[in-house]
């Protein structure tokens, strides 16, 4: 074989390779058997354990094999000073970025604390990064919690507002 | 792929604890935002010197002074303690004189045996404002944890039979028809179980034959009760917070209760037809009111279920005795910004006159109320704010919620009873209060103000209110309130507006050979007068709890005379009527 033949051939392959990392890097929104495979229905945060809700929790998948879950839980159990600041839970298998901050892989839960801001906080409580949501207000049906296909990844959904999650 | 996944949700799951007490949630635990402090309470002592004077407070004038309604203890240690009871007015008698049916509550003594049951209480109207205590005679005292009531004439016979929702086993009267009423609920198969509250009746499957639907709140086993607020603190027991307040558990954290649709079988028995029906509720919200109502208005009566702290539910009858679920895709099961409510009442009504019915629920204090907009198509839109409702709502805890045209302008205005659930509201800068300020609303052709309470008139009161229901107590052509207030006296309010509008009353009778139940429920009246096309249909249930008179009024404004009538009978079939005269009450009968 000429070797322009196989540099082109090694281009090509490297062209479908790269095709095949943007495939499996490209996000799947979980629903049905998939999504309630991978919610757990509990979930521990500074000192409690609190069932997910499971009707407001949802799910991506990025490539084949890299999981970012989310879920709001009953916070009841918690003082009224948590309950400020905690709504739900955010896992995350792989790192992540959140509206483009960085998040390693791990368990955490997240809040509202401030408005138009979502905090998010190892289990212990600790602040780790607060990001900018963003108010979709041409959001037709908001949910409590839900997740959604974004150019960029995934959005995160509370309501009518979002932040979207980007695989590192 | 699960090597990455497993080690973190185990990771999560190896903190999770078994679900204790610790985890559960006072009522309205639905996230409403930031609590804020105040100065001042904005539900008690809100009077306007110059607003005219709606209702007067005749209660002592009337034998209903004497009732005292009860549940629980006065510290209100239980979710069970807090949301009794509904009111009926429907005409037990058939003397054309609407009636009053008040529930009652119950203790955990009088639960075990252990002090006298609260009653509930039958008043038949005797004209002029006298009411007698007839309970002992109609034998409906209950003398259980009642909770709700919805009337409908179930066996087609021409006399109102009542549904009684109790915590514990509810109860079916049938009116005998000669002043006495039979409980049948075992007999006929809808002696549910459980805590059952605000049912509703309508021929869903079209066979002429009204169907039950009840919906389920909370279990509660007596035997193994949540914390007390008071015992917070002892023996390491976190119990339940309201703005770190210790305060009554539920109902997040503790189980929720199914739904039950009751078919009526020719036999006039009952069967569970939940679950073939798709209406069961598998997910256990707390559910608190329902209606069946025509929404996508086709021949089948559709279903809409008010959940507290979860999910409303919107039902549409495919008519092979199936429903479906679409609550979240038609708008009503959250509100605008996606936010989960502490649903407790129900109004059903077409507010804007453009023919179809709208929602008003209402919800926890520090949350608007909301109003759900019917765009036809199954599709609503939460106009709560748009229209004037929500800002004035948000520190109230509503309850029962009617359409009412009390000034008879042909534009249905909008009543709302509130209460808290927590006595510590009179304790804290909260901004809310445990009685509380009932709402009237006057309807300004779609648009809503509130309508002010001159000092020391009854809507400048406050009431732990609870049940409402609304009908002519005096056949004088303008619409009176009957509301049921926790552990104290209810309330009548007569309507004294000043108006010179005019009205008409409406009693509907079914053909039941044309299988539309004999009392109408699920028949639309559209009625032309003045160049506007009102509607209104017969309703069982909604409100909280609570049954308003089967007879529709129409206020006409200015108009003295009805350009059409028109009426879509249960059944399907379609008729109109000349209406003679005004100001005056009409009966109506299907194919005559």
């Amino acid at each position: 074989m000429k070797s322009w033949m196989k540099q082109f051939l090694i281009v090509i392959a490297l062209f479908v390779a790269a095709g095949v990392v943007v495939a499996q890097e490209g996000a799947k929104i979980l629903a049905g058997a998939e999504l309630t495979r991978v919610v757990p229905t509990a979930f521990y945060f500074q000192g409690l354990s609190a069932p997910t809700q499971m009707r407001n929790s949802a799910a991506a998948r990025f490539g084949t094999d890299r999981y970012v879950i989310s879920g709001l839980v009953d916070t009841s159990g918690y003082s009224a000073d948590i309950r400020a600041k905690y709504v739900g839970f955010l896992i995350t298998d792989s790192p992540i970025t959140l509206n483009g901050e960085s998040l390693p892989s791990g368990a955490y839960g997240f809040g509202f604390p401030t408005e138009g801001k979502m905090t998010v906080m190892d289990l212990g409580g600790k602040d780790l990064l607060s990001v900018p949501v963003t108010n979709d207000k041409a959001l037709r049906r908001p949910r409590p919690l839900m997740m959604s296909a974004d150019p960029g990844g995934v959005r995160l959904y509370a309501g009518k507002d979002y932040v979207v999650i980007a695989a590192k | 792929m699960r090597h990455r996944l497993v080690p973190l949700v185990c990771f999560s799951l190896l903190f999770s604890l078994v679900l204790s007490a610790q985890t559960q949630q006072p009522m309205g635990g639905a996230s409403t935002g930031a609590p804020a402090t105040y100065t001042s309470r904005r539900t008690t002592g809100i009077t306007d010197p110059s607003a005219p004077v709606v209702f007067e407070d005749v209660t002592d004038k009337t034998a209903l002074a004497n009732f005292r309604h009860r549940s629980g203890e006065a510290a209100k240690d239980y979710i069970f303690d807090t949301p009794s009871g509904g009111v009926a007015i429907f005409d037990y008698d058939a003397d054309g004189r609407p009636d009053i049916y008040l529930v009652n509550g119950s203790t955990s003594a009088a639960m075990r045996g252990k002090e006298k049951a609260p009653r509930a209480a039958l008043y038949r109207n005797l004209g002029n404002w006298k009411f007698e205590d007839v309970t002992d005679k109609a034998g409906v005292a209950n003398e259980r944890w009642g909770f709700s009531v919805a009337v409908g004439d179930y066996n087609n016979d021409g006399r109102a039979d009542m549904y009684v929702g109790n915590f514990g086993v509810s109860r079916l009267y049938r009116n005998n028809g000669d002043g006495t009423f039979t409980d049948v609920a075992e007999k006929s198969g809808v002696a549910r179980k459980g805590w059952s509250t605000g049912a509703s009746w309508g021929d869903y499957d079209g066979d002429g034959r009204l169907d039950l639907f009840v919906p389920g709140y909370v279990q509660i086993d007596l035997n193994s009760l949540p914390p007390r607020p008071g015992d917070v603190g002892k023996s390491g027991v976190a119990g339940c917070q309201f703005r770190g307040v210790p305060v009554m558990c539920g109902p997040r954290g503790l189980p929720g209760e199914g739904d039950t649709l009751y078919h009526q079988k020719a036999d006039g028995t009952f069967e569970d037809v939940s679950v073939k029906a798709g209406v069961h509720d598998p997910e256990k919200f707390y559910g608190f009111s329902s209606a069946f109502v025509h929404v996508d208005d086709d021949k089948l009566l559709d279903l809409i279920v008010v959940n507290d702290s979860t999910p409303n539910q919107l039902y549409i009858n495919k008519g092979n005795g199936t429903f479906e679920e679409i609550g979240y895709p038609s708008g009503v099961a959250l509100n605008e910004n996606g936010r989960e409510q502490a649903g407790m009442g129900l109004a059903v009504g077409d507010y804007d006159n453009d023919g179809r019915v709208d929602f008003h629920i209402t919800n926890f204090s520090d949350d608007s109320n909301t109003l759900y907009h019917n765009d036809g198509d199954n599709s609503f839109t939460d106009l709560t704010f748009q229209a004037g409702l929500g800002e004035v709502s948000i520190p109230f805890l509503g309850w029962g919620t009617s359409f009412v045209d009390y000034d008879n302008d042909g534009w249905l205005d909008l009543f709302v009873v509130n209460g808290h659930v927590y006595p510590a509201a009179d304790e804290h800068q909260w901004g809310t209060s445990y009685a509380q300020q009932a709402l009237l609303f006057r309807n300004l052709k779609g648009k809503f103000e509130r309508v002010g309470a001159p000092p020391g008139t009854a809507l400048a009161n406050a009431w732990p209110g609870r049940g409402l229901a609304i009908g002519d107590l005096d056949a004088d052509g303008r619409l009176d309130l009957v509301i049921n207030n926790l552990d104290t006296k209810p309330v009548v309010l007569r309507n004294i507006a000043t108006t010179s509008a005019h009205w008409l009353g409406l009693r509907l009778i079914g053909d039941v050979a044309k299988k539309t139940p004999k009392d109408a429920i699920g028949s639309v009246v559209y009625l032309t007068a003045g160049g506007v096309r009102q509607r209104q249909d017969v309703l069982s249930g909604a409100i909280f709890c609570s049954q308003n008179d089967l007879t529709l009024h129409f206020g006409l404004g200015a108009a003295t005379k009805i350009d059409k009538l028109e009426i879509k009978w249960a059944n399907g079939s379609i008729e109109t009527f000349d209406v003679p005269a005004v100001d005056r009450m009409m009966t109506i009968t299907q194919g005559k």
